[in-house]
């Protein structure tokens, strides 16, 4: 138990009242429609989503697991923190079309992608899925607050769950996506303080940059401070081939949609984003500010290690962040750095609530039960879903404890059976509804067989990870692949619709050609002045921008690059290391090309896209009172 | 209790959920067609 002073009660409730108070001032705008209670009316600039979606992605058990990684793994355990990096090419692919759709949710956008029965029931498929996944992960951030709650003041378990979250409640219940955003902005600024402050001062508490990295090598464990000490090709506990297939999900999983568990939750910020550029800015960004605050946690779990070197219970060491805050951090500042808890856990509790309130509201209600509900029945609607799933959340923390556990893994497995259509639903214009379809319902199936059945029966050994990974994917090709080919495609004029609507990326060229036929887009645009082509362009017009060319690939190419850049580079100047300085120069380097190689082109991008949003906007909304064809 | 099993068992529950949002899709589908 944590001593508390007076001063530290005043810091924690000063914050409390400071995020709460800031969410709820805007409960005005939220009130006023669908639009504003779940987009905030899609006018963000790019900062308030990047802050959120950092702020989402700080749980309270995030620094568990990220502490449990580093601890057990060293510094190479920052890789397990690299999945975040898919917003490394999502922003300047999947978030730039699924912001062009106009889709509110992932579900509808699949309304939007395919067509007639199929793109219904994949619809409601997903709605319900994102319903329930929002509760689970309500309820498991829930319990981790008990944790940390009984950790610091002895409190039992279900009273950690139920009072925060029931806090956040009260702003997401007024303000709706407003207030989650803007209560983001603030939570964000105070977690990052204390992430910071907390480092600093745990890295000068082992000894500094230089005796922690003495001490290490000391003890004869300097692969720690390795991010590539591997074990061998496929064995041990850090094999070669799970870093390549990790990197293979994250970097690659960018051009998808739905590719990490995490993309429902930036879908909202991508469009609640003011425009295209503003929807690519914020992801990026975003992911950034997540993988710096992942480097600052790696240098202090170290310095934690270095410590406490002799933990053997991940429970007991998975408290390391939370045990530097309460035990190093003098009278006062330990009301900051529980006012920074609070900020971590009501940001994820209140975007939770607000995205599965989303998915009831617009998926289930709207479309399927009351087409033709006005706005503040909208919204009143969202309000009763937001606490429906509050309080299913207090069940599932208290009641499905272990089951929750070992459903973490099986949601990574359900992400390898569904990772490949999840790409080609965005790049191949053939993938059907069907296809899709078939490939969630054959991963269940094809799940209990690798996972349990065959491993019962002795039939297949026990994989690794990265192993079942590739095989649920292969197995899951062979269904959903010939189920793809053997049915129709979808209906051209559909295909044709959302091309014009999104400019996809990929195999698209039948579909391309048919738009060009019809007189919907130019073809080849190039114009007269620019020609020979430079090798990087500059000036856009609103016809060019449309098409993917080389200053795409350049940014997609980077992007990664950068991210990793900034991941190590900053680990390894907080141990005072010199590799550490070079590689964030080299991060600062490929950003700054990144933003002048693709600005341009994302402006012209965006004004050309807000020029037809209107009117993309107004058969979005007939199509959803049923009165345009899906 | 064996963790495959148990792995399972938490994946089919989340699938519930989808096939319950499927089920009401369908219905729709078919009261609007």
């Amino acid at each position: 138990m944590i001593e508390f002073s007076a001063l530290d009660w005043i810091w924690s409730l000063a914050f409390l009242l400071l995020m709460v108070g800031g969410a709820f001032f805007f409960y005005r705008l939220a009130r006023r429609s669908e639009s504003d209670f779940f987009l905030a009316g899609r006018s963000l600039p790019w900062w308030l989503p990047a802050s959120s979606v950092f702020s989402t992605h700080t749980a309270t058990d995030t620094p568990m697991w990220v502490t449990g990684v580093i601890y057990a793994h060293g510094l190479r355990g920052l890789w397990y923190t690299f999945f975040t990096a898919w917003t490394a090419i999502g922003a300047f692919v999947s978030a730039r079309i699924f912001r062009r759709s106009l889709a509110y949710t992932q579900a509808e956008w699949q309304s939007l992608r395919f067509g007639g029965l199929g793109a219904e029931l994949l619809r409601g498929w997903l709605a319900g899925w994102q319903f329930f996944m929002n509760m689970f992960i309500l309820g498991w951030v829930g319990m981790a607050m008990g944790k940390v709650c009984s950790l610091a003041f002895g409190w039992p378990i279900w009273a950690g769950l139920v009072l925060p979250s029931a806090i956040t409640a009260i702003y997401t219940l007024a303000a709706g996506y407003w207030g989650v955003v803007m209560g983001d902005f603030l939570q964000g600024i105070v977690a990052v303080f204390a992430i910071v402050l907390v480092s600093l001062v745990a890295i000068y508490a082992a000894g500094g940059p230089a005796e922690i990295t003495a001490r290490i090598a000391e003890m004869g464990q300097s692969w720690r401070l390795d991010p590539f000490a591997f074990t061998g090709w496929s064995e041990g506990d850090f094999p070669a081939l799970w870093w390549l297939t990790m990197l293979v999900i994250a970097v690659v999983g960018g051009f998808g949609m739905g590719t990490s568990i995490d993309w429902y939750v930036e879908a909202q910020r991508i469009q609640s984003s003011r425009s295209v550029r503003d929807a690519s800015y914020g992801l990026w960004a975003g992911g950034l500010v997540t993988l710096v605050r992942n480097a600052f946690w790696g240098a202090s779990i170290l310095a934690f290690f270095v410590l406490l070197p002799d933990i053997q219970n991940p429970a007991d060491y998975e408290l390391g962040w939370f045990r530097l805050g309460f035990e190093l951090l003098p009278a006062g500042l330990v009301g900051v750095f529980f006012g920074a808890i609070l900020a971590i856990h009501l940001s994820t509790i209140s975007s939770h609530l607000n995205l599965g309130a989303l998915y009831f509201t617009r998926d289930l209600y709207q479309r399927y039960l009351h087409p033709e509900a006005g706005e503040r029945r909208l919204v009143w609607v969202g309000r009763a879903a937001t606490l429906v799933l509050l309080v299913g959340s207090f069940f599932y923390g208290l009641m499905m404890e272990e089951i929750t556990r070992w459903l973490i893994f099986a949601l990574w497995l359900m992400m390898a059976g569904i990772w490949l259509p999840n790409i080609l639903q965005v790049v191949w214009w053939r993938f059907n509804a069907w296809g899709y379809l078939s490939s969630w319902i054959a991963n269940l199936g094809v799940s209990w067989l690798v996972v349990w059945i065959l491993p019962a029966f002795g039939i297949l050994p026990p994989l690794a990870d990265h192993q079942q990974f590739w095989l649920l994917m292969g197995l899951g090709a062979v269904v959903f692949l010939p189920m793809t080919l053997l049915t129709r495609p979808e209906p051209m004029d559909h295909l044709v619709r959302y091309y014009v609507m999104t400019r996809p990326l990929g195999w698209w060229r039948p579909v391309h050609q048919e738009a060009v036929r019809r007189g919907l887009i130019a073809e080849d645009p190039r114009p007269a002045e620019q020609s020979p082509r430079p090798l990087i362009r500059r000036k856009w017009s609103a016809d060019e921008a449309q098409a993917w060319s080389r200053e795409d690939w350049i940014a997609i190419l980077l992007s990664p690059l950068v991210y990793g850049c900034v991941l190590f580079g900053l680990v390894r100047l907080l141990l005072l290391q010199s590799s550490g300085a070079w590689l964030l120069l080299a991060a600062v380097a490929g950003s700054m090309a990144i933003y002048w190689v693709i600005d341009p082109k994302l402006r012209a991008v965006s004004v050309e896209y807000e020029r037809q949003q209107s009117v993309y906007a107004t058969a979005l909304a007939r199509q959803m009172k049923w009165e345009a064809d899906g | 209790m064996d963790k495959g099993l148990v792995t399972v068992i938490g994946m089919s529950i989340a699938y519930a959920a989808s096939f319950l949002g499927m089920g009401l899709a369908w219905w729709s589908w078919r009261r609007r067609r």
